[in-house]
């Protein structure tokens, strides 16, 4: 194996993303299911907003997985796919964290979280950021 | 400004999906250069909409049965993006055209379809006399209709009547004894119908969203159709209505985000980085990239709510039209929130210099603020929340 391509094959992994999205459905549908059993809950307009919030950050989530898993399937520019692919971590992410607080919000339960200081969010905001501002592609930020 | 009833010239009649797509990047290009002088100015864009239509692009939803391409709803957002972040005046004038091209779909007799679709391919372009100022809510109207033998008699006042100044055919909502709606599709020099140059808000500057007077207004009775009837049953207007919306606020977020990289290119290092240029910083790199993926996102959402409304119009149920609601919805409050940020982070990121009268760079957030106004995010949420958590389909009308 390789150790300079290694890593690289490692980070076009759609995992982060699919384990997060995953995570943020059952939060989503155990929350759902809790308040569903509170037929006063269910009818307060901020209680049913929240959910709409917390399916809206899932479906953008599940929609930039989409296109990650499309263009890596289509095989395109290795830059492209990397940059897609931090933009689906980043959206699941979000998604788990809203879904995360709402039931917290609305059951008083919190499912404990991985942290992220092995492969951090601010990063892969950082990542994107380069490319499409300044040109500079992530291989070449790794090396320095 | 004094419009004439008839086009200036014939419009081409495109073809195909593809073909709409690159006529709009085409005219985007075109439309972009003098964007920000025309809002400045509030100089009508009278020649960029003459151009616009004999594009063909207002006629691309016209069914492929009367002369049309029919293209999807997937490629009337992408449009509709594209020439709004160019300038989303431009983005938004066809609006209630496209709108109307859809009630005509599903109420309108063989006769009519056929008469109003062959002037839409020819470059008319209909205005819109809908909303009322004064009335209680947008969904209540004091215009009122009258039938007699052969003619139907309008009389009203509107507001919000964008495209109306520039149409040559104003359709206007009324409604009977009964409360139902009708739409007048009403001749641009008809006697009794008064377009007022009066929109001034700070936002959409052009769009000339003003007023219109309808006081006795005659129209023949082919010139009316059963609107209420897009209600009545469930049928993919309300969607489309909404598409268009979100699809000029995505515009303006990409628009936006554009000039935010192109300005923050150049902005100046900040003492504590340590850095020679202002792009080297590493906080406004990440900044950046947070926008980038939340104008992603926005976008694969848009078309998502453009597939669920071609299958809404495949096979219209309460079913399929309650799901377009909901991804349309997501769309909405996604494009909102994102025009809204990156307009507002385009000063953040490209520094004080970027807020000086010459670049006229608060356009971007002008538009964002005013366009979303057209109706409320908040009660998307609702929406949403009401459909998976209790069940409830959206309530039909023009802003579900």
């Amino acid at each position: 194996m390789n150790a300079l391509t290694q890593p690289v094959v490692a980070r076009l992994s759609l995992a982060s993303s699919q384990h997060d999205l995953h995570h943020a459905r059952s939060l989503f549908d155990s929350t759902v299911g809790f308040v569903r059993q509170q037929a006063s809950v269910s009818k307060d307009p901020f209680v049913i907003s929240r959910f709409g919030d917390v399916h809206i950050r899932i479906e953008v989530a599940a929609a930039l997985l989409e296109r990650a898993e499309a263009l890596l399937d289509a095989e395109q520019d290795a830059t492209e796919i990397r940059v897609a692919i931090a933009e689906s971590d980043l959206a699941s992410a979000e998604a788990l964290a809203t879904a995360s607080n709402a039931e917290f919000e609305l059951t008083g339960r919190r499912t404990a979280l991985s942290g992220s200081l092995h492969d951090p969010l601010r990063w892969k905001r950082h990542l994107i950021g380069n490319f499409r501002l300044n040109g500079i592609h992530p291989s070449a930020q790794e090396a320095v | 400004m004094t419009a004439s009833a008839q086009p200036p010239r014939t419009a081409h009649v495109i073809r195909s999906d593809a073909e709409a797509i690159a006529v709009a990047h085409k005219l985007a290009a075109r439309f972009a250069v003098e964007a920000s002088v025309r809002d400045s100015e509030r100089r009508l864009p009278v020649a960029e909409l003459d151009e616009f239509s004999a594009s063909g692009l207002w006629g691309i939803t016209v069914p492929k049965a009367y002369g049309g391409a029919g293209v999807s709803y997937v490629t009337v957002a992408e449009v509709i993006k594209i020439i709004s972040a160019a300038d989303s005046s431009l983005g938004q004038i066809p609006q209630n055209h496209l709108g109307v091209l859809d009630i005509l779909v599903q109420t309108a007799t063989h006769e009519q379809k056929r008469y109003y679709f062959d002037k839409v391919l020819r470059g008319y372009r209909f205005g819109n006399a809908f909303s009322e100022s004064k009335s209680k809510n947008a969904g209540a109207f004091e215009t009122r209709i009258r039938f007699d033998a052969d003619t139907a008699q309008i009389d009203g006042e509107k507001f919000y009547c964008t495209g109306a100044l520039f149409a040559h055919i104003v359709p206007a909502v009324a409604v009977n004894e009964q409360n139902q709606a009708f739409i007048a599709f009403i001749e641009r020099d008809n006697p009794g119908l008064s377009v007022i140059d009066s929109w001034d808000g700070f936002g959409q500057r052009t769009t000339a969203s003003g007023g219109v007077t309808l006081s006795a207004v005659k129209v023949p009775l082919s010139a009316v159709i059963p609107a209420h009837k897009a209600f009545d049953e469930p049928t993919a207007d309300g969607p489309i209505s909404q598409i268009i919306q979100a699809a000029v606020d995505t515009g303006i977020a990409v628009g936006a985000l554009e000039d935010t990289k192109r300005y923050a290119r150049e902005s100046r290092p900040w003492i504590d980085s340590g850095q020679d240029h202002g792009w080297q910083d590493p906080f406004s790199i990440a900044a950046i990239g947070d926008l980038e993926w939340r104008v992603h996102g926005t976008e694969a959402i848009l078309r998502k709510a453009g597939q669920a409304i071609d299958a809404a119009l495949l096979d219209a149920n309460e079913d399929t039209v309650a799901h377009a609601s909901v991804v349309v919805a997501q769309a909405k409050v996604l494009s909102a929130e994102i025009a809204l940020l990156a307009s507002s982070k385009l000063f953040e990121l490209a520094g004080t210099r970027s807020v000086l009268g010459k670049y006229n760079l608060d356009r971007h957030w002008r538009n964002a603020r005013t366009h979303t106004l057209h109706d409320p995010a908040r009660w998307k949420f609702h929406l949403i929340g009401n459909h998976l958590l209790n069940g409830v389909n959206p309530a039909r009308h023009a802003w579900n």
